[in-house]
């Protein structure tokens, strides 16, 4: 699984969503709908999952799943 | 009020039925739905039985995506609304939402989704709490999920005054509707107690029955042996319209409200007035409104508090007001079958009611063994009576005397 895919499983049990309804150059509120409150679960869970610190302005309901991963990689680093 | 506002849907989610259908069926039986509490471990507390909501999720309407953010009382609220729109024969597509309105009681607010966030967050610090925790719990959510899940943006509230609450808000509603600035309104209340603090709060007003051993038997009002009334969960909720354009829709109305009387002891912050003149007093009002005769009347659906004071104040406020007319008027406590709603219970009282209406029935009140010397008239015990109910008075009290009584006719 590569990380676009891991982020796209994160959001999508977070959100209780089918995998294939989170799509991967979409804004999320796009493809989901989201909400900003589900916005901070989204945040949390990825800190969580991937033992980082993203703030939760710097993903938002306009972020892409390729925008998140790039974000995700320089955290990581 | 000047037009009789009509009652043209009905939604149902409690111990006996998560629908209209099973819901009476369950009730004309006559048994009791109380049952030892088994979604956490009550053992150390001194009232551990209730009347408790199964299978809510094999019901429901609502996504997974939605459930996990909202507690469990809107979800109730939102499932019996959901039946209520559809008994109701809305055409949610061609009407104006600005003028469709929700006014729901409640007593406690969610605490099965704030207990374990709170939990969660002095576990796991500031992360371990969910965003929703703010929009969860408190007591106007239910009414907040309904009008945000089917885009109602008329004139709303929630009402918290004990177990008068719903009472309240089907007054509210009622007059909202009657002074046109409301269509429709979704009305009626809801209450899940049984969650570990939310049911220990309860416990500590000591009119809860201990009875754990035989929870079948435990919810008695009116009988020498009560020990206090027993808590239930769920919902109630009925969509109220005016009469006329009830009739111009065409749609079968199960009754009408037709007046309210209330009044406040004005005494204690917990305790009723030891004498029942306030109770008396709403009573009276209620009858005025309705611009009825006492002999009228044809059954009443009692509070029922299964406390020495509360049954016997009841029983007296009866008495005085109606005198010897009493004798032909049908007392029942349907609620002994079910537990005591709190927040939820008349709307779950106003349901009986219209659905005795409907099937010329007066469901029982249960359990009932030896009598009370002082709570002597007929309550209608353990076996439904066959009558047709044309008025009906409704009796809520909540703690401290809140005194509500609401007229329903049928024609």
């Amino acid at each position: 699984m590569n990380l676009k895919e891991e982020i796209i499983k994160v959001i999508s049990e977070t959100l209780d969503v089918k995998e294939g309804e989170v799509k991967e150059n979409e804004k999320l509120y796009d493809s989901v709908g989201v909400d900003s409150t589900e916005m901070v679960e989204v945040v949390v869970t990825l800190n969580k999952h991937f033992g980082i610190k993203l703030e939760t302005n710097e993903v938002t309901k306009s972020s892409t799943i390729a925008e998140i991963a790039d974000l995700v990689e320089k955290k990581k680093e | 009020m000047n037009e009789r506002i009509a009652i043209s849907g009905i939604g149902v989610v409690s111990p006996c039925g998560l629908k209209k259908e099973t819901f009476w069926a369950n009730l004309k039986r006559g048994i009791s739905f109380i049952d030892p509490v088994t979604r956490f471990d009550a053992s150390l507390y001194p009232s551990r039985i209730a009347g408790q909501v199964h299978d809510l999720d094999h019901y429901t309407h609502l996504s997974g995506r939605l459930i996990k953010k909202i507690d469990v009382f809107s979800h109730m609220a939102l499932v019996a609304s959901e039946q209520a729109l559809q008994d109701s024969a809305i055409d949610l597509d061609n009407v104006d939402k600005t003028r469709i309105g929700v006014f729901m009681g409640n007593a406690l607010g969610g605490w099965l989704f704030a207990e374990t966030e709170l939990r969660d967050m002095y576990i796991e610090g500031k992360q371990g709490i969910s965003p929703f925790m703010a929009s969860a719990w408190f007591a106007a959510a239910p009414q907040g999920q309904t009008t945000i899940y089917y885009g109602f943006k008329g004139y709303s509230k929630t009402i918290v005054a004990d177990k008068a609450s719903s009472a309240l808000a089907l007054w509210y509603a009622a007059k909202i509707v009657a002074q046109d600035k409301n269509d429709f309104v979704l009305a009626g209340g809801m209450e899940a107690p049984i969650t570990p603090y939310a049911l220990l709060c309860a416990n500590t007003n000591g009119n809860l029955s201990k009875n754990n051993l035989n929870p079948k038997e435990a919810y008695r009002p009116y009988d020498l042996y009560r020990d206090g009334f027993v808590l239930g969960e769920g919902s109630g909720i009925v969509m109220l319209e005016k009469e006329s354009q009830a009739g111009k829709r065409g749609v079968a109305v199960y009754g009408f409200l037709k007046g309210i009387g209330f009044s406040s002891d004005g005494y204690h912050y917990s305790r009723y007035r030891p004498d029942s003149s306030c109770l008396e007093y709403a009573i009276e009002e209620c009858l005025k409104d309705a611009a009825w005769n006492k002999k009228d009347v044809d059954y009443i659906c009692l509070d029922g508090e299964a406390t020495a004071m509360g049954d016997y104040l009841e029983t007296q406020a009866l008495k005085n007001v109606f005198g010897s007319a009493i004798g032909n008027i049908s007392l029942s406590a349907p609620k002994s079958m079910f537990g005591n709603l709190l927040g939820a219970q008349t709307a779950l009282d106003l349901i009986v009611t219209v659905l005795s209406m409907k099937n010329n029935t007066v469901l029982p009140t249960i359990n009932y063994l030896m009598e009370d010397p002082y709570c002597d008239l007929d309550y209608t015990f353990n076996k439904a009576l066959t009558r047709e109910i044309k008025k009906a008075l409704i009796i809520a009290r909540g703690r401290g005397g809140i005194n509500v009584v609401l007229a329903v006719e049928k024609e």
